[in-house]
């Protein structure tokens, strides 16, 4: 779809930004045609959040431009005086930024909220500013929007919030969209109908869009044309069927690779009658509500089994209680029902006591990498924190034993002295793995393992994890609802909805086959790199 | 269908539930309050027979006052008697001013609350007016200038700055009156209606009365606001700069809504602990006034207090400082309220 | 996102040099405060009243006749010792308390935080110039008031964090690593939660130091002679309006530069601690 002739709206000339000493975006060329939607892909860090912010005028504190400029239609935006800026920033471009429930005013009504942008690029009268913002509110597929229009944020779901967003971001009628990462961390279903609506609305209104993500599905789905941002710089720019097919730099390809799923797992699932390893029935969890007879039925009779050495996903969006589910298991929550066996004994009702002898043979890989180690630990200190469960150890062993586990995780012995801050999130989410291999534990459960990482970051902890179960006849619970690693890393696949498992079945059988509507709901939001996409209508079901 | 009484309760308007919830919580927190004002006074060691009666009384006398005061009963039966003695707004009567406690408090608390109130407005609105200024212009001169107020103005003793202000305002300079109560002496003082003499005299048409009493207040005003706006400012500048950073304050930026109205929205948001800090400096005011009054001698509550340790007058101590707690815990409960008001994200 | 925020780079800054250098200062006052002061501090000398500052007598002398500049440098000894004291105390128990109260938080719990909130909802100073009157005007009954005052706030300030901490993923990661109800306490959490009262101590000590002052001020707190900054402020008083101003004016100076030496420190030490503080990285 190559539009070369039309002069670009928002040309980006040797751009160069930096913050302090050090340079984040580093003369970036680029033109945004009119009516196209270009992605900008990268890692953490490469810059993409800053290049968006740059192009409005709005760099985070402590950066300045070194070099280059941008113009929109010709105009060098930093020559703005600072009302012409103001107009410019919502009336010609406009941003959306990652997690739409921050960027809404807590204490506001959201329809007043739209309403005051509108206010901000035209001379309305509070009513009609209102009724604009319902307007808005109702093109962007919100159903009930003056009703809606009266709620606080907190009262919204994040797709709901998220459509807010949009809808804040159109109120001045700009023909420059920039999403930074808009769709972040929103369930993928709901991810699928935000963009869907984004780009259905910026084509009908003639928009240019600029995607920045770092989801190399969004772009094969919904871009014209893709750059690839690494360290500051544009390392490759093209139309995306071509560079999707054959990306000409390493780095693109080496992205495009990370990307893709795994083979099959290799080992076939025995078909004997061994007894399970961990057997759940009728798993249940209702937390009281305040206020409310009703509790939250968190999870509402789940029954799976696990055999020795077999990986079960458990898929679920948001809310589903997968989470929770895991947690009744580890027994960090009292489920209110159900029996727990774990290698033939009933765990349910054991005491904390009790159940602490048990602990080294079931071990939990923690969701968020950060915040489930200690930060006034030392990495040394959080891997020996498991091993009193084995049995008294000299301190000398301890350390071997320490240098033996980083090595397990790919990680360097010299970062036995760090604290939790000064790793990467991947070396983050590695010792979390290390530390619940110390006790040797026959089974594990990894809560979301692959959730919010970088491409290449996730790959390298699915290919770990792969690693581990075939070296050590793991039998693990993999929770989590990015299907692309569910390919990558189970046997079987269970999906759950609302508290309930809807269906259960082999891997292959549940990609293959599925046969409850929510299973298929679920994959159709998918957005793979390697598969064709679905026709539209699927993803809106 | 019947509807349950939890149903029933979830119907009625936010505003409604909010009040009819703190005021249920006044009733205990209020007994709480006495107990602790009955015990801290009463199990403390010290005969206050024998400091009424001095030291040469006869034990016959004593054992006889005891009596009178309800001395020779148990602790909680004399907290009963108490409590039923609160209830009836019998707080008993001072052995030095002779007069009924209830009456020496009420004769003396308008002083006490002109000050107080009219000092509040001044320190927060100052106080709330720099810290915006110097989160908005950050790293101006102004800034630096306010941060640095904020931090020195927590290590000023209150009576030593009352003293200085007197000192240049008044004996150097002549700017300011007198530090001899609340109005000229040479004035008759206007007919009592809010017991405001500011407002006192403006409702008579008193112009005279006016200016003096409200010359009376400037010098104790500018002492606490000028110790006090410090604390506002520092706590509103952590507040505030930490919602200037927010996502959404930078979001309306990319909007192109106008600074104006984004500093508008920020102070919106920032309102609750804003509220919370209010209602605290209130009710610290009420015990450091005590310091102000003395320099001032301003004839309030806090003089009073002042008079009932001197003279080891525990009754008139107890009076004054469940009176004092009970004002505390009105302005609490009327900052929770607000709070919950301004803030929807609170539950009810 | 761009997380590298240009970070202050240099550890000394003038506030933490400042701070540091008027702490140091009144403990070498603490310690040798009978070498500095060239006259005794509590010896009355009517023939010298009311003398201005001069070379004998440096801040001149009150209206007793003693020596200003002996009387401030020893009542740095009552003043700081009162608040590190009370600190202490309020320190060893206040902290524990908020731990078990905030980790277990069951009846006994809610009940001590009901108590704790009753006591803070008495004027402060009215509270304690009650106590002192009742228990004595002694360096200790000063003490006391002041524990009931921080004991809850260090309580309320650890048992907060403790409350948050508790609910942290890594709490349950030790839970799964085998650690018990102690070790999670005082091993995990308490490490956590003590940046807040580390910043709470020294402005506590602040605190200590202007109430002990106003209590003395207004006749509740120390007795004369003792040497003690708000007792001398208090002695300078009436002469204030008469154009006497050295009395009142010194010993004033000293507590506020003693205060704002702790409020330095503490908001150094926050700084400092902040560094090694969540911030992810990646």
């Amino acid at each position: 779809m190559s539009q070369s002739s039309e002069a670009p709206i928002v040309e980006l000339d040797g751009l160069s930004v930096g913050f302090g000493d050090k340079t984040v975006i580093d003369g970036v060329d680029l033109q945004l045609r009119p009516r196209e939607i270009f992605g900008v892909v990268g890692e953490t860090g490469a810059g993409k959040s800053v290049l968006a912010r740059a192009i409005i005028g709005l760099l985070p504190t402590g950066g300045r431009v070194l070099a280059g400029q941008v113009r929109y239609r010709g105009q060098p935006v930093s020559t703005m005086g600072p009302e012409d800026a103001r107009a410019f920033r919502g009336g010609k471009v406009a941003l959306i930024g990652t997690n739409a429930k921050a960027l809404l005013d807590p204490v506001a009504r959201v329809g007043d909220q739209i309403a005051r942008v509108v206010r901000s690029h035209e001379r309305l009268d509070k009513r009609a500013a209102t009724a604009r913002a319902v307007a808005l509110m109702r093109e962007i597929g919100i159903n009930d929007p003056e009703r809606r229009a009266r709620a606080y944020p907190h009262e919204l779901s994040g797709g709901m919030a998220q459509r807010i967003v949009i809808a804040m971001a159109l109120a001045g009628n700009p023909d420059v969209l920039l999403a930074d990462d808009a769709t972040l961390g929103l369930d993928a279903t709901v991810q699928a109908q935000v963009l869907e609506s984004l780009v259905e609305r910026s084509r009908e209104r003639g928009l240019s869009v600029l995607l920045v993500t770092h989801d190399l599905g969004i772009v094969r789905h919904y871009c014209d044309r893709v750059a690839v941002m690494k360290a500051g710089r544009l390392v490759e720019v093209g139309d995306v069927e071509p560079f999707l097919a054959a990306p000409a730099n390493p780095y693109s390809r080496e992205l495009l690779d990370a990307a893709r799923a795994r083979p099959t797992l290799q080992r076939p699932l025995a078909e004997d009658d061994r007894p399970p390893l961990v057997s759940v029935r009728d798993l249940t969890m209702h937390f009281a509500v305040p206020g409310s007879v009703e509790p939250i039925r968190a999870v509402d009779g789940v029954s799976f089994s696990i055999a020795a050495g077999e990986t079960l996903a458990l898929v679920g969006e948001s809310g589903s209680g997968k989470t929770t589910a895991g947690q009744c298991l580890m027994r960090l929550l009292d489920n209110t029902d159900g029996r727990i066996i774990f290698n033939g004994r009933d765990i349910t009702d054991l005491r904390e006591n009790a159940f602490r002898p048990l602990r080294r043979n079931m071990q939990m890989v923690f969701q968020e990498p950060y915040v489930a180690l200690n930060p006034r630990w030392r990495v040394r200190d959080l891997l020996a924190e498991p091993m009193a469960l084995i049995e008294p150890m000299t301190s000398a062993e301890r350390a071997r034993r320490v240098a033996e586990l980083l090595e397990a995780v790919h990680l360097p012995t010299a970062l036995a002295e760090a604290r939790p801050h000064e790793l990467t999130a991947g070396e983050q989410k590695r010792v979390g793995v290390a530390r619940a291999l110390a006790t040797k534990p026959s089974f594990i459960v990894f809560d979301e393992p692959t959730t919010a990482l970088d491409i290449r970051v996730r790959a390298q902890i699915i290919d770990l994890i792969r690693g581990l179960q075939s070296q050590m006849n793991l039998a693990a619970l993999f929770i989590t609802h990015d299907l692309n690693s569910v390919r990558s890393l189970a046997h079987r696949v269970a999906v759950m909805h609302l508290g309930k498992i809807v269906e259960q079945g082999s891997t292959e059988a549940i990609f293959e086959r599925a046969e409850h509507p929510y299973t298929r709901k679920l994959l159709a939001a998918e957005l793979p790199v390697d598969c064709e996409p679905l026709p539209p209508g699927d993803i809106a079901a | 269908m019947r509807v349950s009484p939890r149903q029933f309760w979830r119907r009625q308007p936010r505003l409604l539930r909010i009040i009819v919830t703190r005021i249920a919580l006044i009733v205990p927190q209020m007994f709480g309050v006495t107990l602790i004002a009955f015990l801290l006074i009463r199990l403390l060691p010290g005969d206050p027979a024998r400091l009424i009666l001095g030291n040469f009384a006869t034990d016959e006398s004593i054992a006889l006052y005891h009596q009178k005061l309800g001395l020779d009963k148990d602790v909680w039966t004399q907290f009963a008697i108490y409590l039923g003695n609160v209830l009836h707004g019998d707080l008993g009567t001072s052995p030095f001013t002779s007069k009924p406690i209830l009456d020496d408090l009420a004769d003396r608390a308008p002083a006490t609350l002109e000050l107080i109130l009219f000092a509040v407005i001044c320190t927060v609105g100052i106080g709330v007016t720099i810290a915006v200024t110097s989160v908005v212009k950050k790293g101006s001169a102004f800034d630096w200038g306010a941060r640095a107020y904020g931090f020195a103005a927590g290590a000023l003793p209150d009576f030593w700055v009352a003293l200085l202000l007197v000192f240049f305002l008044y004996y150097m300079l002549g700017w300011a009156p007198a530090p001899f109560g609340r109005v000229d002496m040479m004035l008759t003082p206007p007919p009592t209606v809010t017991g405001f003499l500011t407002i006192d005299s403006l409702l008579a048409g008193d112009f005279e009365a006016f200016r003096s009493s409200a010359g009376r207040l400037i010098l104790p005003i500018l002492t606490i606001t000028i110790v006090n706006a410090g604390a506002v400012t520092k706590m509103t500048q952590t507040v505030f700069a930490e919602i200037w950073a927010a996502p959404f304050v930078e979001q309306m930026r990319a909007c192109g809504v106008p600074e104006r109205q984004i500093i508008r929205a920020a102070l919106r948001n920032s309102l609750p602990p804003i509220i919370s800090v209010s209602s605290f400096i209130l009710g610290f005011l009420l015990g450091a006034a005590v310091l102000v009054e003395t320099i001032f001698s301003w004839g309030g509550l806090g003089q009073y207090a002042v008079q009932a340790v001197i003279n080891s007058d525990y009754a008139a101590l107890q009076g004054f400082v469940l009176v004092a707690s009970a004002f505390i815990l009105v302005v609490y409960s009327i900052a929770d309220i607000l709070y919950e008001v301004v803030d929807p994200r609170i539950r009810t | 996102m761009p997380s590298d925020a240009p970070i202050r780079s240099s550890f000394l800054r003038p506030a933490l040099v400042i701070g540091l250098f008027l702490l140091a200062l009144q403990l070498i006052a603490i310690i040798f405060a009978p070498w500095i002061a060239p006259f005794s501090p509590i010896e009355a000398n009517p023939i010298d009243s009311l003398q201005t500052p001069n070379a004998i007598h440096w801040l001149g002398t009150d209206e007793l006749g003693m020596d200003i500049f002996s009387r401030i440098v020893f009542a740095t000894r009552v003043n700081l010792l009162i608040g590190f004291a009370a600190v202490a105390i309020s320190l060893a128990i206040g902290v524990p308390i908020g731990v078990l109260v905030g980790y277990y938080r069951g009846f006994t719990g809610a009940l001590v935080m009901r108590f704790f909130d009753f006591i803070q909802s008495f004027p402060v100073f009215v509270l304690g110039m009650a106590l002192v009157a009742v228990l004595g005007q002694e360096i200790w009954s000063v003490v006391i008031v002041l524990c009931m005052l921080f004991v809850p706030m260090f309580s309320r300030i650890v048992r907060a964090e403790v409350l948050s901490l508790r609910e942290r993923p890594f709490i349950a990661a030790a839970r799964c690593s085998g650690a018990g109800d102690f070790a999670i306490m005082f091993r995990h959490i308490l490490p956590n939660a003590m940046t807040p009262v580390i910043v709470q101590i020294s402005v506590s000590i602040g605190m200590a130091i202007l109430l002990t002052a106003g209590l003395s001020f207004i006749g509740a707190g120390v007795r004369l002679p003792a040497p003690e900054w708000g007792l001398m402020v208090s002695s300078g008083a009436q002469q204030m309006i008469l154009g006497v101003w050295w009395v009142a004016l010194f010993p004033g100076l000293a507590i506020v530069f003693s205060v704002l030496s702790f409020a330095l420190l503490s908001d150094e030490a926050k700084r400092l601690l902040d560094t090694s503080r969540p911030g992810v990285r990646r």
